[in-house]
């Protein structure tokens, strides 16, 4: 029986399209679960805001709490490793009580690596 | 010979197609749907469709476990199917004595529908200690009687030439089976695995009193777990259900003809 | 020679044995062993914490007498089954219409037929979502029609609850029944039909004289079907409404279910399911009878 039959028949060619597909999706986890979640802190004028507290909250259908938090460096950046985490929210707080909107975040497998837009933060600038 | 138009017949099964296509269409849009899922007026299009449900659903069911179990449970049906009714289909197509009886007891035992038997096969599960265990649930799938007539019909098909042949090469009767006999009978193998498939992927009541704990569970089960312990207003619950949905789905599409062709079996007598 | 010859009649026999066991055994202890331990158990007073007690019919007793569940179960399967006909009914009408030349016909029938191997938990999950008072499908089209001002809740009425799990059902077996007329349709001599031609009989009487009767014997298997079909309906039921407000979509199979595994009354689920079988046999030897006796077959 030739080749061409045997993986045109449909009992062949679908169980390895699905196989293929599921394999090159898990490739792809592989190489992009860092956990790393990216992003800036910036008020309403668009200057980054170091010094500010990122936290991240941890919500599904049982909980809604804090689960890390962290603050931006000089330019205004952020970064939490290792999240182990496919949904949650992350807001941004600063020293004089403004904060910003809760941002919610969806990535597409757990622990994806994913740079957030930047969070804003209104800011009175002298 | 003038036939009559054929568009009021194109009209009608267009409308019967509709009709029988809203249902997967209104839970698809439902599962992609950012909104929230019981305000009315409902929108026909999704609102803000988004396929987070999806990844909600998979992490958090758990989805994999469950995907897993019902993929035991019927990997073990199937194989236990083919073993078996192979050699229960090979043995009635010899003649021994009480072949008559054989023949007539399995056709009664057609006759007996599963839920008639609920009750005394959870007692004999039990008593065989291997209730909540992937065996317990797949026990009473291991053998179906429409399969068993189905190889039969399959292997009195193949010309007894070729039989004797092989007996006179001093093949052992396992070997017959396999050698000659199987590779004949494919479409009556393909027939068999996929109804199969069926049966046990969408068993539903006999998991529901063998198991015992979450962790066991099948998908169905999750699936009506998920209904009675969770209740929330976005499309998860139909995300849930589309992803159930979609393996049978392809399985079928896939095997069509088999599948059509097992089912119709039952309808030519014997 | 004599001696070869039963020696190697005796393996023959042996090995058919060998080959048959598993499948007996399957069948023995999951077919027919439970069958007469239900007929034992229906007249044993039994728990799994004191040993049985002969107690005769008390249990029948208990269920025809002082049972009225078990008359709303009883009334509720015969309705199911009663509604069979219509199904089988307009699954000919579809089965006529793919089976004449029409373009597409395969697309038509593996359209009809998709609902059938789906999983049936996931399909009372869809129809109760379709019949669900906010944003159901149905809801939907007869507000926005103007039919009706406020939202019906069809899985929650008393009246409209057994009728809408009936429709779900409709949906799912439609299909299967659709298969076995078409099946028994194209084996219908296409010969009868062109003498008939010939004859002038018009199309009408061609139906009720020649293709009718030649169905039998696929309408008694979707009869037979019809009936199975309410008994395995618990899939349905037990996600749509899980017996239905009090108990108006209370089937057979959910009844002893419930009575069994809910309240651990394995003796007298035992009685129900005798009722239930006992039922199915009744039926079925009657849908023979209609059908003109030998399973409806055409061989006199």
């Amino acid at each position: 029986m030739s080749w061409r039959r045997i993986f045109g028949h449909r009992f062949v060619a679908v169980p390895l399209a699905v196989a293929f597909l599921v394999a090159g999706w898990n490739i792809y986890i592989a190489f992009n679960n860092g956990g790393i979640i990216e992003g800036e802190v910036r008020d309403r004028a668009g200057a980054p805001v170091p010094g500010a507290t990122v936290i991240f909250f941890e919500r599904n259908f049982i909980y809604y709490q804090e689960l890390r938090r962290t603050t931006t460096d000089a330019s205004g950046a952020f970064r939490f490793d290792g999240m182990q985490v496919h949904v949650g929210q992350l807001e941004a707080r600063t020293e004089d009580g403004s904060h910003s909107e809760r941002r919610q975040l969806r990535l597409w497998f757990r622990a994806q690596d994913t740079e957030v837009a930047p969070l804003i933060v209104a800011t009175p600038r002298g | 010979m003038r036939r009559a138009p054929s568009w009021p017949r194109h009209a009608i099964m267009v409308v019967v197609s509709f009709l029988m296509l809203v249902p997967f269409y209104w839970v698809l849009k439902t599962s992609l749907t950012g909104e929230n899922i019981y305000a009315f007026p409902p929108h026909i299009v999704p609102i803000d469709p988004h396929l987070f449900h999806y990844v909600d659903v998979w992490y958090l069911i758990p989805f994999p476990r469950y995907l897993l179990n019902s993929v035991i449970v019927t990997t073990m049906a199937i194989c236990g199917n083919l073993l078996f009714n192979t050699a229960a289909g090979y043995a009635l197509t010899k003649q021994f004595p009480g072949r008559r009886w054989v023949v007539l007891l399995f056709l009664s035992c057609m006759l007996i529908p599963f839920q008639a038997t609920i009750i005394p096969a959870y007692l004999i599960t039990s008593w065989l200690g291997v209730l909540n265990s992937y065996l317990g649930i797949a026990l009473p799938l291991l053998s179906t009687i429409i399969c068993i007539f189905i190889f039969k019909a399959s292997f009195e098909a193949v010309p007894r030439s070729l039989i004797d042949a092989a007996r006179v090469d001093g093949l052992s009767e396992w070997r017959i089976i396999v050698r000659i006999m199987l590779p004949l009978s494919k479409s009556a193998i393909a027939t068999n695995v996929i109804l199969t498939f069926i049966w046990s992927w969408n068993a539903f009541l006999w998991p529901l009193i063998v198991i015992r704990t979450p962790e066991m569970q099948t998908l169905p089960l999750g699936l009506a777990r998920f209904l009675s312990v969770m209740e929330d207003t976005t499309g998860a619950l139909f995300a849930f259900v589309v992803m159930v949905l979609i393996p049978g789905l392809t399985i079928f599409l896939m095997a069509q003809k088999e599948f059509i062709r097992g089912l119709t079996s039952g309808a030519t007598k014997g | 020679m004599t001696s070869w010859y039963q020696r190697k009649r005796t393996r023959e026999l042996a090995l058919v044995a060998c080959f048959l066991a598993p499948a007996l055994t399957i069948f023995f202890l999951y077919r027919l062993l439970p069958l007469g331990w239900n007929g034992l158990l229906s007249f044993q007073s039994w728990s799994p914490l004191k040993a049985a007690t002969w107690i005769g019919v008390d249990h029948y007793e208990e269920m025809l007498l002082d049972d009225d569940v078990f008359w709303d179960a009883l009334a509720n399967t015969l309705i199911f089954i009663g509604c069979a006909p219509i199904a089988i009914a307009l699954a000919l009408a579809i089965a006529l219409l793919v089976n004449s030349d029409l373009k597409g016909a395969a697309i038509y029938r593996t359209i009809v037929f998709l609902s059938y191997p789906l999983m049936t938990v996931a399909v009372g999950i869809i129809w109760r979502w379709l019949y669900d008072e906010r944003g159901g499908f149905f809801n939907y089209v007869l507000r926005s029609s103007g039919v009706i001002d406020q939202p019906v809740k069809f899985l929650q009425s008393f009246d409209w609850a057994l009728p809408c799990v009936i429709a779900a059902d409709f949906w799912q077996v439609l299909g299967f029944y659709m298969i076995i007329l078409l099946t028994g349709l194209q084996s219908i001599p296409q010969h009868l039909y062109e003498a008939a031609r010939v004859d002038g009989v018009p199309a009408g009487a061609r139906f009720w004289r020649i293709t009718l009767p030649l169905l039998r014997p696929s309408i008694f298997l979707c009869i037979v079907v019809g009936i199975l079909n309410s008994f395995t309906s618990f899939d349905l039921v037990y996600v749509m409404t899980n017996g239905g407000p009090g108990h108006a979509t209370e089937l057979l199979i959910t009844y002893i279910y419930k009575v069994g595994f809910g309240q651990s009354r394995f003796d007298y689920a035992a009685a129900l399911t005798v009722v239930q079988f006992l039922l199915l046999v009744v039926l079925t030897m009657l849908a023979n009878s209609l059908s003109g006796g030998n399973a409806g077959s055409l061989e006199r």
